[in-house]
């Protein structure tokens, strides 16, 4: 087997077979925004918001699970920012490995609201840098090993009864010390939300959802040479719902695969949760 | 005799508990849709000395607020507070807590 194969094979088994979910480029899960998608909503002015959230992800004989708590603080009534540190469980068929995964900061401004009697369209811009703190040395990996940035610009419309998203990110992933890149990420998301009962107040309030969610991803590189079997497109439908009481919530949702086209020979994921517990103070 | 003092001793006491009472301001807000958001709203109305009692009225959106004897809430104060809170000021009313409604 000639170098270049061998160290291909390396990072197939290293980078791409695990951390899967570092290279998503979820969002802070602020508020009434979606739980896949990205929303609009920031924390208030002096706020701050604490979540602590788990992550699994399947896809073929690669399991993911990330335990993260979130932390999120307003600076103004329409900027935050915040870091997310995620410890990273990760298996790859009878490999298994966890620790310190990539933490993240991100940072998020509303730059557009309109408000009228129980309405409030906003659009906000965010951006996330993940850093490159977790291990990459273990099989698999718990950590990229690499800098990446992410952009996203989303739309909310929250009304008493009916809750509308649409977000748009665009992920840079930059190359780890090996020389590995993985694939620029696009990733657009159509939310639609419903609250039943418009509750008052001091009652528990449920919402729930369905996200539509597509990812493009082009193929990762090793030293400047495209890998054939990275890359491609999944399409998500992802039910999943929001029970709030006070300044208290809990959202929990599935992403279910429902259309992909990957390039080469891969697996396709199988599904994906994100459950968050939220708290402001 | 002692039927007039009696009336005349709780009738000081009902004055001076009516003088004593605090103001009750009613606020529309646009843009309050979940509870969970409002919250944002309670903490800063709670953190100004005086505040004694919020409710929110998420289908009218009304914001209540009972407050001390001598504390004021103004429309500027106001705007800003909602406006760090993440909804649009609009308008309020203001009644001492024992009389009619007077238009700020």
């Amino acid at each position: 087997m000639s170098r270049v194969s061998q160290s291909r094979g390396l990072f197939n088994r290293r980078v791409l077979g695990a951390v899967f979910l570092a290279g998503l480029g979820v969002g802070p899960a602020q508020a009434h925004d979606p739980i896949f998608g990205i929303g609009p909503h920031v924390i208030y002015k002096g706020g701050v918001e604490v979540a602590p959230e788990v992550h699994t992800s399947k896809k073929g004989n690669q399991r993911e699970t990330a335990l993260g708590i979130e932390l999120t603080y307003g600076l103004t009534g329409d900027w935050s920012a915040g870091v997310d540190l995620p410890y990273q469980s990760s298996q790859d068929g009878l490999n298994d490995a966890s620790g310190v995964g990539d933490a993240s900061l991100f940072t998020k401004y509303r730059f557009w609201r309109h408000d009228t009697l129980g309405v409030q369209e906003t659009t906000a811009v965010l951006a996330k840098v993940k850093l490159a703190n977790g291990n990459e040395d273990t099989t698999p990996s718990v950590g990229t090993g690499s800098t990446d940035g992410i952009l996203g610009l989303s739309y909310g419309y929250e009304g008493r009864k009916w809750y509308r998203w649409a977000g748009v990110r665009y992920r840079r992933n930059g190359e780890n010390n090996a020389g590995l890149r993985r694939g620029d990420k696009v990733l657009v998301d159509l939310v639609w939300g419903i609250r039943p009962t418009p509750t008052s107040y001091l009652q528990p309030d449920t919402v729930w959802l369905v996200e539509l969610n597509g990812e493009y991803g082009r193929h990762a590189e090793l030293n400047g040479s495209s890998l054939p079997n990275t890359g491609g497109t999944e399409w998500f439908l992802s039910p999943g719902i929001f029970w709030t009481k006070r300044n208290f919530a809990v959202k929990f949702g599935v992403q279910i695969p429902i259309a992909s086209h990957l390039y080469g020979r891969q697996d396709k994921t199988d599904y994906r949760t994100r459950l968050t517990l939220e708290w402001h103070l | 005799m002692k039927k007039i003092i009696a009336v005349m001793i709780l009738s000081i006491i009902w004055s001076a508990v009516a003088l004593a009472a605090g103001t009750e301001y009613r606020m529309r807000v646009d843009g309050l849709v979940c509870p969970y958001c409002a919250y944002g709203v309670e903490k800063k109305l709670k953190a100004i000395k005086g505040v004694e009692k919020i409710d929110v009225d998420l289908n009218a959106g009304l914001v209540t607020v009972d407050v001390a004897e001598g504390v004021t809430l103004t429309a500027p104060q106001m705007k800003t507070l909602f406006q760090d809170a993440g909804f649009t000021y609009r308008s309020m009313v203001k009644k001492p807590l024992n009389e009619d409604a007077k238009n700020e």
